[in-house]
């Protein structure tokens, strides 16, 4: 890292330590915030209503608590960790929460969020387990209770115009998202991915417009640097499921590789499919969540019949980043009791083999004090790829 | 002449080797104790006073294992999986396939005929598959861990142990010693159930032969035994088995001084 750093770049940081600084802000202000977890959960329609969605993160640094004595061992500890936030009144600017059915603990611990948080709205979102036509229109149908849930909740009716606005300024966040990729594209690449993490993450704790404006301030200033923060070394691609806090990727680039692309929740795999626009805003919705958003949660039809034409169709994607950002090696990093990626292990590794991407598999339980020992395996990875 | 010397604090004790152009000159072994950096030091004045040298004439120094970054007059730290690879490449040539059972991990790769490795696993975060347990299980018995390998081998009737947890594999062990099981019968037992849990890493990893044992752990005869008959294949254990890390940082503090020779 260069020693200089930029004014925006600070206020990233401090959004990113102080979590939902601006949402306290805007909540006196009078508005509405929704939180809401996982990917799945369509801001847009958040957004339309009037009010701002707001990811809850969870914090490796805290320890759970209070969260486990409503929620077993058998939930992955990062969403046993946003629970414990939760309880420990860490969101309580919140008017209102959103859960999709993103994962098994999601639906089972529904209740346990519901009854215990003091929001007054609550919305489950039930998606479709698998892609096949009528998961679609099932999943529009969906979409539109949860519009007239918000509605009521909001006292607005969310018109097909305030959806298509919506859709709109959704999309150009992701435009933005998809142009602060880009810039890995170098090597080094002129922006870390400890920064670019931070920047995603500050983004989903505010206003879709203020988020715009953060993002273009930070493309601004990135592609003012003359050169890279980081030093030349292995471009390392970080599988997996939702990973909002720094600590790994920051470790990977303290050792000396570059992370360069993702499929994090928190990271591309929500940030860069689009929208269609034109059509029927709630389908298009229901398009990109259910179709665009690759999930391990979702099952897709083995459509080509065969082992490879499965492998291309789930993991697909992976093989197209490590080709567009170059990617020397990749790290699959799984929390302890994570079903949906647990069961994918397998099939991930005789990907990343078929695709010839030398691939470290970390299993992780969501605290800080893992570092040391994540640190061994990284490190020798590293070189041995490097 | 060079001098180098490799430096290896683990996470239970410190090894270290020392070269010259003709190989090796010295080695020396000692626990990391609570203070990984007093025990590279004292490392380093042992390595050192075996060869009546001064700290100005070592050439360089490169650390490895847990505690490396806590060695300050390492040039450079390297991991261990590299140093042993390093280390055992040189011993054994033949090798392809390594099981390093220390302290903390088992580890397992595989590498190539030049000692380049291209593919690792550890044991996972808890003690269960790492050495720790025949510390454990010493302590329970009341004997050193030095001992325990020979008197396992004159077992007849070995127990079956059911756990693959270090702390349950010691309540499992006192409860044997209750029902007045004998110690070789136990300790076979337990030699068994850790040879299982890391030959299901070994088998995680897949297998290209031949397969080389290092690390504390393969200073135990118990144990290497134990995994070669569950494996029905014979081991290769290189004469102080532990101390392969330390001689493959060595090596690479030697490979590294060469093109400016």
């Amino acid at each position: 890292m260069n020693g200089r750093k930029s004014s925006v770049l600070n206020t990233v940081e401090r959004y990113y330590k102080e979590y939902g600084l601006r949402a306290k802000e805007l909540k006196a202000e009078g508005q509405k915030i929704i939180g809401y977890v996982c990917s799945f959960v369509p801001l847009e329609i958040i957004t339309a209503a009037g009010c701002i969605p707001f990811r809850v993160r969870g914090n490796i640094h805290e320890p759970i608590t209070t969260g486990d004595t409503l929620l077993e061992t058998i939930v992955c500890p990062y969403y046993r960790s946003c629970f414990d936030l939760s309880s420990k009144q860490k969101y309580d600017f919140l008017s209102g929460l959103v859960i999709p059915h993103g994962c098994d603990s999601m639906v089972r611990s529904y209740s346990a969020w519901s009854h215990s948080l003091p929001f007054s709205y609550f919305h489950f979102v039930n998606i479709p387990t698998v892609c096949d036509d009528s998961s679609f229109e099932f999943f529009r149908a969906e979409l539109d209770t949860f519009r007239r849930s918000l509605e009521t909740f909001s006292g607005k009716a969310i018109t097909g115009k305030d959806l298509a606005q919506a859709i709109r300024v959704h999309n150009e966040n992701r435009d933005k998202a998809r142009a602060l990729y880009d810039l890995r594209k170098a090597d080094p690449p002129l922006i870390s991915g400890t920064e670019l993490t931070r920047v995603l993450t500050v983004g989903s704790s505010l206003p879709i417009t203020e988020a715009n404006t953060l993002f273009d301030h930070v493309l601004a200033e990135v592609g003012r640097r003359e050169e890279s923060p980081l030093q030349k070394g292995p471009r390392i691609f970080i599988d997996g499921a939702c990973v909002d806090n720094i600590e790994l990727i920051r470790l990977v680039e303290e050792l000396g590789g570059n992370v360069v692309a993702d499929t994090l929740c928190n990271g591309a795999r929500d940030s860069l499919p689009l929208t269609d626009v034109g059509g029927d805003p709630l389908q298009a919705l229901a398009d990109r969540y259910l179709g665009k958003i690759n999930c391990p949660k979702t099952y897709r039809k083995n459509k080509a019949g065969t082992f490879e034409g499965d492998m291309a169709s789930r993991f697909g994607d992976i093989g197209a980043y490590a080709k567009e950002f170059k990617v020397d090696g990749a790290i699959l990093y799984v929390y302890k009791y994570c079903d949906p990626f647990g069961f994918e292990v397998p099939a991930r590794k005789a990907y990343y083999k078929s695709i010839q991407v030398p691939l470290l598999h970390l299993e992780d339980v969501y605290s800080a004090g893992t570092m040391g020992q994540l640190k061994t395996r990284v490190q020798a990875f590293l070189e041995m790829i490097g | 002449m060079a001098f180098v010397l490799g430096i290896d604090i683990g996470s239970a004790s410190s090894k270290g080797v020392s070269l010259g152009n003709r190989g090796r000159l010295g080695s020396f072994e000692c626990p990391s104790g609570g203070d990984f950096r007093l025990a590279a030091e004292k490392m380093r004045d042992e390595l050192l006073s075996q060869m009546g040298k001064t700290a100005q004439s070592v050439d360089r120094t490169v650390a490895t294992g847990y505690g490396s970054k806590r060695v300050p007059f390492a040039d450079e730290v390297k991991s261990d999986i590299l140093c042993h690879a390093k280390g055992v490449s040189s011993l054994l040539p033949s090798a392809r396939t390594v099981i390093d059972v220390g302290d903390l991990y088992t580890k397992v790769f595989r590498m190539d005929h030049q000692g380049n490795v291209h593919n690792f696993l550890l044991s996972g975060k808890c003690a269960g598959g790492s050495g720790r347990i025949l510390q454990v299980i010493a302590k329970v018995l009341q004997m050193k861990v030095e001992e325990i390998g020979e008197l396992s081998l004159t077992s007849k009737k070995r127990v079956d142990f059911n756990t693959g947890c270090a702390v349950f594999a010691e309540s499992e062990a006192i409860t044997r010693i209750s029902d007045e099981v004998r110690k070789e019968d136990l300790l076979a037992g337990l030699h068994r159930a850790l040879a299982a849990q890391i030959n299901s890493l070994v088998e995680r990893m897949g297998v290209e032969p031949e397969v080389a044992m290092v690390g504390g752990g393969a200073r135990d005869v118990g144990l290497v035994r134990a995994l070669q008959e569950l494996r029905n294949q014979e081991l290769l254990v290189p004469p102080e088995p532990h101390l392969t890390a330390a001689l493959g940082a060595a090596l690479i503090a030697m490979e590294s001084l060469k093109p400016s020779e």
